[in-house]
């Protein structure tokens, strides 16, 4: 199980949201490039369809990967009123023949993207995750070395942080108050909830680029 | 090397009592001999012990035609693993299971794999394995991926198994003598036998030493006029894309492979019968 939230960002001002998040977290970016592989059963393969995802980390010396289901939402009145999206996530390292083994069991490839940007990672109520990313789609099968922009000019903000159905109220909260140090910047809010970029952005990333990031939590 | 030195060489290695292998005199003048050309010819290649994945062999008990397999047979087996001075450690226990896709349309069942196989190995807790060995495939996963595979129900458990039984130290060499059993029941279908060289992890480095030990134990069972004898198959790793440096994931493999035995080995008694 999972919170999360997501926002996008003009990459003009990425830089400043990169300041921002090293003040505000403490700790060193790391680099991210991900191959995602989106899988879905075939025609004939359970009773519903099925999903499953496959992320090459490639920054590593030798690409790992991993094998993520992403569940649906929490859904009824307590999951109505937090800010952030509560779902069920499940992942698990794998060896590199995964792709094989899953079109073995009958998945076909649905769509694949590689995700290039930046990654913090910190504890503050919660162990919260911020993936900033450019997402790129391949033309050719696998072609990771061709992959263009899906929205050039426009990055992807993800915060998530891992909940279990005992805490996730304490995690969302967590979330949430983190998100706020970021309003200035970008708007955060559930997937699928497409609120746009924020009209106060450029002011706050001139004003964060001459700060030099001073801001702390 | 004649028979008797090298089995001389590996009971030193086991510490195995010298008249079980009616050797004695010729045993014991040879045997610090033995021991040590071992170690040399195995130092070069032997890397430090928290980095070694100890090799395995899995054997199963093959019945002698017209017989089956039963829980005398499992006693007789532990106890010859005993004579021999092997100490009991504790118990163990790995699982199997049987995956079958769920189908929306029976006609396609030929499109998915009929032999997909999913195996937790006790020395590897937080692992999980995949093999379907139609397509000579063998994955190594977090043990969540179970609960991917429950979550995207598209493959239910058909059968479940388990190996379980007592492990046993012999020197350099570690046994483990299990039962096969369908999960909540003691219907016995098979006896495994995992046979462990602790020092190295090369298939082929560690052929002979292995080779000469199963010798000794096969012959050692055979005193006991069982009605069978312990069967030793080794699938061609490569095929599945594993190395000579043995990894769990060669132990999956093999008890894939071990499955697959016992299964035409029932179908095979289930034919005579009818």
């Amino acid at each position: 199980m999972e919170c999360v939230v997501q926002g996008i960002i003009e990459t003009q001002h990425v830089e400043a949201l990169e300041i921002l998040l090293q003040g505000l977290c403490g700790v060193h970016k790391e680099r991210l490039r991900v191959h995602e592989i989106c899988l879905k059963s075939g025609p004939n393969l359970g009773f519903v369809s099925s999903e499953v995802r496959l992320l090459c980390d490639l920054e590593q010396p030798e690409p790992t990967w991993t094998v993520k289901y992403v569940g649906g939402a929490m859904r009824g009145a307590g999951a109505e009123q937090i800010s952030v999206l509560v779902r069920s996530m499940v992942e698990s390292k794998a060896s590199k023949n995964v792709l094989r083994l899953f079109y073995a069991l009958g998945y076909k490839l649905d769509h694949e993207l590689l995700r290039v940007g930046f990654t913090f990672h910190f504890q503050r109520g919660a162990q919260i995750t911020i993936t900033v990313s450019c997402v790129n789609k391949m033309l050719k099968l696998h072609a990771i070395e061709e992959a263009l922009p899906v929205t050039p000019g426009i990055q992807m903000v993800e915060v998530t942080a891992p909940a279990t159905s005992e805490n996730y109220t304490e995690v969302a909260a967590a979330v949430s108050s983190f998100c706020e140090y970021l309003a200035p910047l970008l708007h955060l809010s559930k997937p699928g909830v497409s609120t746009g970029v924020v009209p106060t952005a450029a002011a706050a990333a001139a004003s964060l680029m001459s700060d030099g990031g001073g801001t702390t939590l | 090397m004649t028979g008797s030195t090298k089995r001389h060489r590996i009971a030193l290695n086991l510490q195995i009592p010298v008249l079980f292998l009616h050797f004695v005199s010729l045993l014991r003048f040879g045997s610090v001999i033995g021991v040590s050309s071992v170690r040399r010819q195995f130092a070069s290649f032997c890397p430090s012990p928290d980095k070694t994945m100890p090799l395995k062999w899995v054997l199963h008990w093959q019945p002698n035609a017209g017989s089956t397999v039963n829980s005398q047979i499992l006693n007789e087996v532990s106890q010859c693993v005993e004579s021999i001075n092997g100490v009991k450690e504790g118990r163990w226990k790995a699982t199997l299971t049987y995956y079958r896709p769920v189908i929306r349309d029976q006609s396609s069942a030929s499109e998915f794999p009929r032999d997909f196989i999913g195996m937790s190995l006790p020395e590897q807790p937080n692992k999980y394995y995949f093999i379907i060995r139609v397509q000579r495939l063998v994955l190594e996963a977090d043990s969540s991926i179970q609960m991917i595979m429950e979550k995207l129900q598209s493959y239910k458990s058909r059968v479940a198994l388990n190996f379980e039984g007592f492990q046993y130290q012999l020197g350099d060499f570690q046994l483990r003598v299990g039962k096969v059993v369908p999960t909540h029941s003691e219907n016995l279908r098979g006896i495994v036998m995992e046979v462990e060289y602790l020092p190295i992890s090369s298939m082929d480095k560690s052929r002979q030493v292995m080779e000469e030990f199963v010798d000794i134990w096969k012959d050692a069972v055979s005193k006991r006029s069982l009605p069978g004898y312990f069967m030793h198959l080794e699938p061609n790793f490569s095929e599945y894309g594993l190395g000579d440096h043995y990894t769990p994931q060669h132990t999956a493999v093999q008890y894939a492979y071990v499955m697959a035995q016992l299964i035409a080995s029932a179908q095979a008694v289930q034919a005579g019968r009818n």
